[in-house]
């Protein structure tokens, strides 16, 4: 504002229609004048947009629904109560709040396809995934449930890889792995979450196999849920397209 | 994008408060679901290779199911996100946003008035503002470098939801095969929209993280909250 101030006092000076001082442009004249767009506002003065309708932000919010990885409490929280619960929680108070729950959550979907292969639900269990990670470990990193960015690595929710060599695995763990980056519009986190909790050590364990080769499947398809973005994804800001 | 008949079928509040997994976060509780404040989804991202910019969308309603609260940013409703840098998974930082007038107004980085549940809006750590849009996009781009939109876009989310709750079902004879095979498979999102809030802004203003993740690569931990004025 002195700037423009000075550049104005400069102007006027010039001007042969010399003008009084106390005529000259500020920002609080409450008159529209000098650059502004708006009375006091515009131009070389605050924007308008932030001072014309001076917003009432007053008063105290409290927190009503929570989000960090996606699916996290609509797949591991098993009833209204907890899911209620984890949507006013707190990230640092999550594992000890929710990891046992969530870990006899993932047991009890292995118990609901173990009655449905005609087998005992007790042996049919969670086996440690593709990280290696068991039931315990699994269930306390997904319950602090924040979303991880790295700035300085390229963005991937979880890329399960490709089995180059037909080898069954999908993902063999070599150390330069790139995950848990942060989440892509287009990263499939449905397919990633059903891996990690079915898919066992090869990431294919519930995969709808043939076992028998009879030209039937044999083991549920537990692993993707079959279907990928359909959305409109653009490469510029906001990235997203236009309402249907 | 592939046109489907959205869902005829006459889903009640009712029933989808009995259902266990909805999506995302779309409709996940009881206590939130179809308000204005209820959480559909969260991406954070690089928007480009090498970029030394970060992307933060949250989105907010959604219309996949009839009778949900849809179309419009409640006034009483504050959405942050908060960052976490150091790894105690409490906010070192907030971002913002907050409707008034057909304005989405945006605060922060900066650090909450206070950790926790409860919090005021930060008028001292202005970010930016940008009209809410209507059907075409229109965006902000501050002096800093900071990109803003708040306003309808398609929901970029895909899931079977349907087949989903086949497969949880615990009824012996739903879907004992799982999952239905890619061509049979149907994206129940497909033709759904949400209310999005977008923030794009460098790193640099974000501070620097010594967090990391599961293999050790360094990490911003993030999560979005919706909060309701008291």
């Amino acid at each position: 504002m002195a700037l423009a101030t000075i550049t104005l006092l400069e102007s006027c000076n010039n001007d042969d229609d010399v003008m009084a001082p106390e005529q000259m442009a500020t920002c609080d004249d409450n008159i529209m004048n000098g650059d502004e767009t708006g009375v006091d506002c515009g131009g070389s003065c605050n924007p308008c947009e932030t001072m014309g309708m001076n917003p009432d932000f007053t008063g105290t919010f409290v927190q009503v629904d929570f989000m960090g990885r996606p699916g996290i409490n609509t797949v591991l929280s098993a009833d209204g109560a907890t899911k209620d619960a984890h949507n006013v929680a707190l990230p640092s108070e999550m594992v000890a709040m929710f990891q046992t729950a969530f870990e006899a959550r993932l047991e009890q979907y292995h118990d609901v396809y173990a009655a449905k292969l005609g087998l005992d639900p007790a042996d049919v269990n969670y086996e440690n995934n593709i990280l290696g990670l068991d039931a315990v470990t699994v269930t306390t990193v997904l319950a602090a449930d924040v979303l991880q960015v790295a700035p300085d690595l390229p963005t991937t929710y979880f890329n399960p890889g490709t089995d180059f060599d037909n080898d069954g695995r999908i993902l063999v763990p070599d150390g330069d792995e790139v995950a848990l980056t942060g989440r892509m519009l287009s990263d499939d986190i449905i397919d990633v979450s059903l891996i990690l909790l079915f898919g066992g050590a090869e990431g294919d364990r519930f995969s709808g196999q043939d076992v028998d080769m009879d030209g039937t499947p044999d083991l549920p398809r537990l692993t993707s849920d079959g279907v990928g973005l359909t959305a409109d994804i653009l490469t510029d800001f906001p990235y997203i397209g236009d309402p249907e | 994008m592939k046109k489907t008949t959205k869902y005829a079928i006459g889903f009640s509040i009712l029933l989808m408060a009995t259902l266990v997994f909805i999506a995302a976060d779309h409709i996940d509780a009881p206590g939130s679901m179809a308000t204005t404040a209820d959480i559909a989804d969260y991406f954070a991202f690089e928007p480009t290779e090498d970029s030394d910019n970060t992307t933060f969308i949250v989105d907010l309603q959604s219309n996949v199911l009839p009778d949900l609260a849809y179309g419009t940013f409640d006034e009483d409703v504050l959405t942050e996100i908060n960052i976490d840098l150091d790894g105690d998974l409490i906010e070192d930082a907030v971002i913002q946003a907050i409707p008034r007038n057909d304005i989405m107004y945006f605060f922060g980085p900066a650090a909450p008035s206070q950790t926790g549940l409860s919090g005021t809006v930060l008028v001292n750590s202005p970010l930016g503002s940008v009209a809410i849009s209507g059907a075409t996009a229109v965006t902000e781009t501050t002096d800093s470098g900071v990109k803003l939109f708040a306003g309808p876009r398609q929901d970029p989310f895909f899931f079977d939801f349907f087949q989903f709750n086949a497969v949880i079902d615990p009824a012996i004879d739903s879907a004992p095969g799982g999952f239905l095979p890619p061509s049979e498979a149907t994206d129940t999102f497909d033709g759904a929209n949400t209310m999005t809030i977008a923030v794009e802004l460098p790193n640099s203003l974000l501070g620097t993280p010594t967090a990391t993740n599961a293999l050790g690569l360094t990490v911003y931990n993030t999560w979005i909250t919706t909060n309701r004025k008291q």
